[in-house]
């Protein structure tokens, strides 16, 4: 085997002045995709994207998404599972489908001088997936598996029922991986019908960061994704409306319980989301900084893990938060969270806070340039979430212009300590 | 955000090894005996950085198991000139992102930040080399933090407390069969005497490796590192000395039962070889590994998962980049019931047959092919160059060794991984472990 010397010699910066980043949006027949050029390593990166997810299963059929998604890639038209698998090591190929609530995502990456057998892989899983029955009994084989082992795994198991109990009657509250139950309900007729319906063009996006020219990429786009159909089967997502509050116990033995709480939030179109954003970075997020870390794991060494964050989507957003702690320290915990949504509500926080929290959304936005699949990753969110061509520039402006006074308005609005909703699961002790 | 820990618990430990031929790195020495790499990568103006002591749990005191993880805890609680948590509140105020873990081998502490900010970040690091400031509260406040980290991840999880037992028995003498976090008993017992003289003793310029990866060239990083790091002293010469396990005489199975547990699993850990014995050897094995259990195109998978379906998954991995022995592990999920003893019988004949009639020489070339792809995405961003140098300079290995490690691939014949493969089968140093309910 050839081993080529690489040298670094390509090196440029893709940043100009303003910290926005140049990108082309590039459009075949009837694709249209956001492209950086980025010769520096060998390599194509490709991110996309599908408006729909595990929340648009049928009733009954919980996990069609996820199975559909875990089998595309074990045998096409052209390959079986065992030649595409080989086909993938020797061209240096890496792809991963995966199921989210709200989405259907895909991750490509290729080394540019295999770039015609890269995509002609993708080409073949995206569309010529076969499901055959024999690899379909495999993986439904592997996901009972998985879900047993979620069984015994604290932190997904109390995940799960939260969700459960969280979403109750949205479809959100379906879970991504199904059930065992309702697993056994899907047929490959099911996942022939579901491919066709999740992978069209009315919900496709696409970004791509790598060593490649405009020209090719384009061909190579429009053989891939021009064969997915142009009808549009609108996904259907419904508001968070009705959310429960309040605590419920699910017993189980375990020497710690693990707490996952939840809150209403706002989508991602909401004007007030990055304030929402700020204001939780301050509470619960950022690295070792945050009010609830600081409280309840430095100054009391309660819990090891503890932190808040905002899920925002296009058409709406919940707050969630967890922590472990040890079974006689569940309800002191519990009721120091509680206290610090209320000194959030009531006295907001400070304008070095505030002055701090922007600093960070500024500075550390740059951390998505450092690879071609962050890159390609960040092409594809922005046009996901519909936030515009001009978002890599506008960013900076939109946090720069918070102001205080909004910020405490929208906190004093949305963050309501009644609100929360606390999920245990363990052996919780009661307070003495 | 908050995992400060890294456990070699098994499953998590599925990464692969190999390195890249064209991630020039640059490297100097100062006069205390400190190692600077520099990998430059222009593409964002970013900077990670890591700093690397080349201790962990390997090097604790018989009893005091986990004080090499209680003061990583510890090395965030502020000097005298940046008090309480100053460094991390800087980073987060920067939009920079840190963190830290102890392995048996190394401590490392890293930053993720925006590059101008680069002679501050300098200077903070330097400045808990040796001046932290700690207090008996900080200790006492800290050791409750860690035993929760131990309930989270050891304590709530079965398949980690069977990897513990595991562990103990594979490692009879050696640090590595104690678990990282500690034992909770020893945790419980560690005092402010106990950090502080780790911390004296081991903190020193002598055991680092500093890595610089991302936007920054070698003159000013000589220049900042040199002003910040060069006058701190070493305090002492104490030399660690490689514990050795003796060899296994009896056949051990661990069982493991525990009401939650829904899905049997499996396990087998091995000691074996490590890089520092021989990187051919190492890579030939790994190779070899790669064929016969490596992911879902394995011959092992091909057989047991796809054919026979006997298992919904089967895998095992090599792990050789340790500075005393390195190990084999390997897993398989039953669909149905089956004796622990009696998916071992199955699964050592199969690989007695693949490794006889189907380690063939396309496959070889293959893998090969493969793992030279691998080492083109790892230079894909700028923190897992920092990696590979950082952790592969403290285990032992060298600067050109990690160079020119794709330059071995061309001398690994098929003959030389069946030898290894060979070597493998008549491995006796292994525990067998099974979870069940």
């Amino acid at each position: 085997m050839k081993i080529f010397i690489y040298i670094l010699s390509f090196i440029f910066l893709i940043f100009n002045e303003s910290k926005s980043i140049d990108f082309s949006e590039l459009k075949t027949k009837n694709t249209s995709f956001w492209f950086i050029k980025d010769n520096s390593i060998p390599i194509i990166s490709l991110s996309f994207s599908l408006r729909g997810g595990s929340s648009q299963d049928p009733d009954g059929k919980e996990g069609l998404s996820y199975l559909m998604t875990s089998t595309m890639d074990e045998g096409t038209s052209k390959f079986n599972g065992i030649q595409l698998r080989q086909f993938k090591k020797l061209n240096g190929i890496k792809l991963n489908i995966s199921t989210q609530k709200n989405k259907i995502e895909g991750s490509f990456q290729v080394i540019s001088s295999q770039v015609e057998q890269g995509f002609e892989l993708l080409d073949q899983v995206l569309n010529f997936p076969k499901f055959d029955k024999s690899d379909l009994e495999k993986v439904l084989k592997q996901m009972e598996a998985s879900l047993k082992i979620d069984q015994s795994d604290l932190s997904t198991l109390s995940n799960n029922k939260f969700n459960d109990i969280f979403f109750k009657n949205n479809n959100f509250s379906k879970r991504i991986k199904g059930t065992q139950k309702t697993l056994n309900n899907i047929t490959k007729d099911d996942l022939i019908k579901h491919h066709k319906n999740s992978f069209n063009k009315k919900e496709l996006h696409i970004g791509v960061s790598g060593d490649i020219s405009e020209k090719s990429i384009k061909k190579y786009i429009e053989k891939v994704f021009g064969k997915f159909s142009i009808e549009n089967v609108k996904p259907n997502f419904e508001k968070f409306t009705d959310l429960p509050r309040g605590q419920k116990v699910i017993e189980l033995d375990t020497p710690q319980s693990s707490v996952v709480f939840g809150h209403p939030g706002l989508s991602r179109s909401d004007k007030d989301y990055f304030s929402l954003r700020l204001a939780n970075y301050i509470l619960g997020g950022g690295g070792f900084q945050s009010r609830l870390y600081k409280q309840i794991r430095e100054k009391k060494g309660l819990v090891y893990s503890i932190y808040s964050y905002p899920i925002s989507y296009k058409h709406d957003g919940f707050m969630m938060g967890g922590f472990q702690t040890r079974n006689n320290s569940v309800f002191d915990t519990i009721d120091r969270v509680k206290d610090e949504w209320s000194k959030m509500s009531k006295q907001g926080i400070t304008k070095k806070e505030l002055d701090e929290a922007k600093a960070y959304y500024k500075g550390s936005f740059t951390r998505n340039f450092t690879s071609t699949v962050s890159i390609a990753n960040l092409l594809n969110i922005v046009q996901f979430y519909d936030l515009g061509k001009d978002y890599f520039s506008e960013r900076d402006k939109i946090i720069e212009n918070l102001k205080l006074e909004d910020i405490n308005n929208m906190i004093k609005k949305k963050f309501n300590k009644d609100n929360l909703f606390f999920l245990i699961v363990g052996s919780p002790e009661k307070k003495r | 955000m908050n995992s400060k820990i890294i456990f070699l618990s098994v499953l998590s430990m599925l990464l692969t090894f190999s390195y890249d031929v064209f991630a020039k790195a640059k490297k100097f020495t100062l006069s205390n005996g400190m190692q600077v790499v520099v990998v430059e990568n222009n593409r964002a103006p970013v900077i990670a950085q890591m700093i690397w002591y080349n201790f962990g749990s390997n090097v604790e005191q018989k009893g005091k198991s986990g004080l090499a993880h209680f003061m990583e805890h510890l090395m965030f609680k502020g000097t005298k000139k940046h008090p309480d948590s100053y460094y991390s509140n800087f980073i987060s105020k920067i939009g920079g992102s840190e963190n830290a873990f102890t392995s048996y081998d190394y401590t490392a502490y890293y930053q993720i930040y925006p590059s101008e900010h680069f002679e501050k970040i300098i200077e903070l690091e330097a400045d808990r080399m040796k001046n932290l400031t700690l207090t008996k509260k900080n200790v006492e406040i800290e050791k409750n933090v860690i035993l929760e980290e131990r309930f989270q991840r050891i304590e709530s999880d079965p398949s980690s407390l069977l990897d513990e037992s595991m562990r103990s028995i594979l490692y009879p003498n050696h640090p590595y069969g104690r678990p990282i976090i500690g034992w909770k008993h020893e945790i419980m017992e560690l005092n402010y005497d106990d950090v502080k003289s780790f911390y004296k003793t081991h903190y020193e310029p002598r055991n680092a490796v500093l890595v610089i990866s991302g936007n920054i060239n070698l003159k000013k990083a000589k220049e900042i590192v040199k002003k910040n790091f060069s006058k701190i002293k070493n305090s002492n010469t104490s030399k660690f000395k490689e514990t050795l396990d003796p060899n296994l005489n009896s056949q051990v199975f661990v069982e493991k039962k525990h009401s939650t547990v829904k899905q049997d699993i499996w396990k087998k850990l091995y000691r074996a070889d490590s890089y520092n014995k021989s990187i051919k050897r190492g890579i030939a094995l790994d190779l070899g590994m790669k064929i016969i259990a490596g992911g879902t195109s394995s011959l092992l998978y091909d057989e047991f998962v796809n054919k026979k379906k006997i298992f919904s998954m089967i895998g095992g991995f090599y792990q050789g980049l340790s500075r005393g022995e390195g190990y084999i592990y390997f897993y398989a999920i039953p669909n149905e019931k089956i004796e622990p003893k009696k998916i071992d019988n199955l699964i050592m004949k199969q690989i007695k047959i693949l490794v006889k009639n189907e380690l063939s020489l396309k496959r070889l070339e293959t893998e090969k092919k493969k793992y030279f792809y691998d080492s083109i995405y790892r230079m894909d961003g700028i923190l897992k160059p920092s990696e590979i140098y950082g952790e592969a300079l403290t285990v032992g290995l060298t600067l050109s060794e990690v160079e020119n490690w794709n330059k071995n691939l061309d001398d690994i014949t098929i003959e030389l991984v069946k030898e290894e493969m060979l070597k493998f089968i008549e491995n006796k140093n292994y525990v067998i472990g099974s979870l069940q309910n």
